[in-house]
């Protein structure tokens, strides 16, 4: 276990409160970002970085989502099923953390970065799907108010196979890598599943809480989430993403998504590098 | 189903709150040296975690009072998957 030294602690919060912000003001998470300055910075075991940045998607889930609740944004009903999925993956994903070399975690780190990256590039000038106001939302569609039109979105959930597979793959991935997953579900939910991205991403963030705790759960087991360190991260991360969403919410993002497309790329092959060493 | 977001909002709240001051006082005792600090990290850590369970728990029951026993079903299958993991972390966990 790394040694933990006050030094350790305060720079550990500062990266929570960047990677915090940069994920208020990017829509997503920090844990991209800070898996791999804790692992590779600042030498941190992968799988405490994974536990440590686990504790902050839970922290930020349960935040945002309480704040979001009362709107109708979440779709509790659809977060609940594929919560479904995203758990078992994670499940799945927290105890095969454990048999994997840090090699082959860290080598599966940069493939996902770089997908993560292509992803980001490939969607900046998506922004919504086209929606017919007079549909049904049946079962596990939805409909909330938006103040921007001032209209009311109404949606149906399309390809709920699939909405399943990608939870499913993102809860894996999260427990393995301690990111959140959010990048993988939310791309899949508003492109294939007729899912608003606002309500896509709002239902996601809702979900990650529940997909974060079963990975966290299996690290805190083996001792490998350090609580001091997850404190600083946590109260970094708080800090960061309350920040970043009072100051840059109407600033627009799409420099500072091909900013982090690059950013990830190097953090991908960096990665990837290390896990080849 | 607006009184289940609320249920739920609050439950999210008490449980970000509560670990969050638990977590900032630990930290700062544990930067003092003071006794309790490893004790309260801890408490913050297990609420951090208890919190999205105890979002579960309260759906199960919400959607059990509406007798939507479909949506039961499936929040207890997500707290079983929780609950599958604490079994894993007892398994792994190397102190015992």
């Amino acid at each position: 276990m790394p040694l933990v030294t006050p030094t350790l602690a305060l720079i550990i919060f500062a990266v929570g409160a960047a990677s915090g912000s940069l994920g208020a003001l990017l829509g997503i998470g920090g844990g991209v970002f800070l898996v791999p300055f804790l692992n590779l910075v600042l030498r941190l075991p992968f799988p405490v970085a994974a536990a440590i940045s686990l504790t902050t998607v839970i922290a930020t889930s349960s935040s945002v989502s309480a704040g979001r609740t009362g709107k109708q944004l979440i779709n509790m009903r659809l977060g609940m099923l594929l919560e479904v999925a995203t758990a078992g993956g994670s499940l799945l994903g927290g105890v095969t953390a454990q048999m994997l070399a840090q090699s082959t975690v860290q080598k599966a780190f940069g493939v996902v970065a770089a997908i993560v990256a292509f992803i980001t590039l490939t969607r900046l000038q998506r922004r919504n799907v086209i929606l017919d106001p007079g549909i049904d939302p049946g079962v596990l569609g939805g409909r909330y108010h938006e103040d921007e039109s001032g209209g009311t979105v109404t949606y149906r959930v399309k390809r709920l196979p699939l909405a399943l597979v990608a939870s499913f793959i993102a809860g894996n991935v999260s427990s393995l890598l301690g990111i959140g997953g959010g990048v993988i579900k939310v791309p899949v939910l508003n492109a294939w599943c007729g899912i608003p991205l606002r309500a896509a991403a709002a239902t996601s963030a809702f979900m990650i809480g529940v997909t974060a705790t079963t990975g966290a759960v299996i690290y805190y087991g083996t001792g490998q989430l350090v609580p001091s360190l997850a404190a600083a991260a946590v109260l970094g991360v708080q800090l960061g993403s309350w920040g970043g969403m009072r100051f840059g919410q109407r600033t627009s993002a799409k420099w500072l998504k091909i900013l982090m497309a690059a950013v990830l790329i190097v953090v991908s092959f960096v990665m990837f590098t290390a896990g080849t060493r | 189903m607006i009184r289940l977001e609320r249920t739920i909002g609050i439950v999210l709240r008490v449980g970000v709150v509560a670990s969050s001051i638990s977590l900032a006082v630990g930290v700062i005792l544990a930067f003092l040296n003071a006794p309790g600090a490893q004790l309260l990290l801890h408490v913050g850590v297990v609420t951090l975690l208890a919190t999205p369970v105890a979002r579960v728990i309260a759906s199960i029951a919400d959607y059990a009072g509406e007798r939507d026993w479909t949506f039961v079903a499936l929040t207890a299958i997500v707290l079983v998957e929780l609950l599958g993991s604490v079994a894993a972390a007892l398994v792994f966990n190397r102190r015992l």
